[in-house]
Order: structure tokens, then C-alpha cells, then sequence
């Protein structure tokens, strides 16, 4: 897919396995999962909360630059759908830079909108 | 970029290399942002607070 997907938490690398190995929903996983010991990377994007990361999501094009970001507190999950739908954007907009993904964007192939003076106050009749 | 500053989007993420635990290999590794940046690949960093606890 052209995307490596690291977990990163403050916990040992020993315990990453030993909960991937008893976890049922982790069975399959292929992910990296990267132990941040003292937060210094959590720290670097903001989500270090004395002692372990809040849940944040990034993501981090070819050329080393950083497309999206997303924090959810403690004890809100993320969508991977979402996540999903931001990530096929980033790589259409790297393709199609001059258009923009607006929010009903799923999938390559639905409308884009590209902002010109046209469109100034006629969002509705470009989205429809 | 000053020292402490917290990343935003738009900027460029300083290399950074993580200890890994590898599903795929049942073995420890390491994860290095520039390898992945010279292989053409993205990266979708997930934090979580704690091993045990949901996505």
C-alpha cells in the first residue's frame, strides 16, 4: 500500500509481544510496534501525558513532511475508516495538488473541487 | 524550528528511529523514518497510551 504503520507507546518492546501473542484482535496484525520508552518522539508531536501517549495519529509523506494529525483524549477510540479516507486524500492531493477533497471525499474518482473564482459562494453547485 | 517546538502539519519530521517489536518476524527490530522515506514509503505514526488497553 506504500504505507508502514508504526504503534508507538511507552511500553518495552518485550511487552509489545507479549501482548500481540495473547491478544486475540492482534493476531494478524503485520504493523511495527515501536517503543517510545521516555516519550521523546510522543514529545515532539505533543501527546506526551506524563507517562504514556495520548492517542495520535500522523502521517508522514515520502519526502518526510507531515500531511495530518489527529488527538483523541484517553478514552476515545479512532475510526479507521476515517483514518483510512485521509491517508487515499494525501495521495491523491500529492497527484492533484490544484484540487482540494472536500469532506464527502471517499475514494479516488469522487468529486474534488478545485477553488478558483468560480466557485466563490458556489460550493453548492460544485459539490452537487 | 526552535528546539521544543511541537510538530504541526506542513513541517518536515525530524528523523527519528524507534525499537520495534515485529509481528511478522516474532522478532525485535528497529524503525528508521528516513529508511522509509528512501524507500518511497509513508508512514502513519499510531500512539496509544498502553499496551492492554483498545485502539
Amino acid at each position: 500500500m506504500g504505507c508502514e504503520v508504526v504503534t508507538v507507546s511507552a511500553d518495552t518492546q518485550f511487552v509489545h509481544l507479549a501482548w500481540q501473542r495473547e491478544e486475540k484482535d492482534l493476531e494478524n496484525v503485520t504493523f511495527h510496534m515501536g517503543s517510545d520508552r521516555n516519550g521523546d518522539l510522543a514529545k515532539q508531536f505533543g501527546v506526551w501525558n506524563g507517562g504514556f501517549c495520548l492517542r495520535g495519529t500522523y502521517l508522514i509523506s515520502p519526502e518526510g513532511k507531515l500531511m495530518n494529525s489527529e488527538v483523541n483524549f484517553l478514552n476515545l477510540g479512532r475510526n479507521i475508516d476515517e483514518t483510512m479516507r485521509k491517508f487515499k486524500a494525501n495521495i491523491y492531493l500529492g497527484k492533484k495538488p490544484n484540487e482540494g477533497c472536500p469532506s464527502k471525499w471517499k475514494d479516488d474518482g469522487d468529486t474534488t473541487l478545485t477553488p478558483g473564482p468560480e466557485m466563490v459562494g458556489r460550493v453548492h453547485q460544485a459539490h452537487n | 524550528m526552535t528546539e521544543n517546538a511541537i510538530l504541526q502539519v506542513g513541517d518536515t519530521v525530524p528523523d527519528f528511529t524507534l525499537t520495534t517489536y515485529e509481528p511478522t518476524t516474532k522478532g525485535f527490530g528497529e524503525y528508521k523514518l528516513s529508511e522509509a522515506m528512501k524507500n518511497g514509503k509513508w508512514t502513519m505514526l499510531f500512539f496509544y497510551p498502553a499496551d492492554y488497553t483498545f485502539g
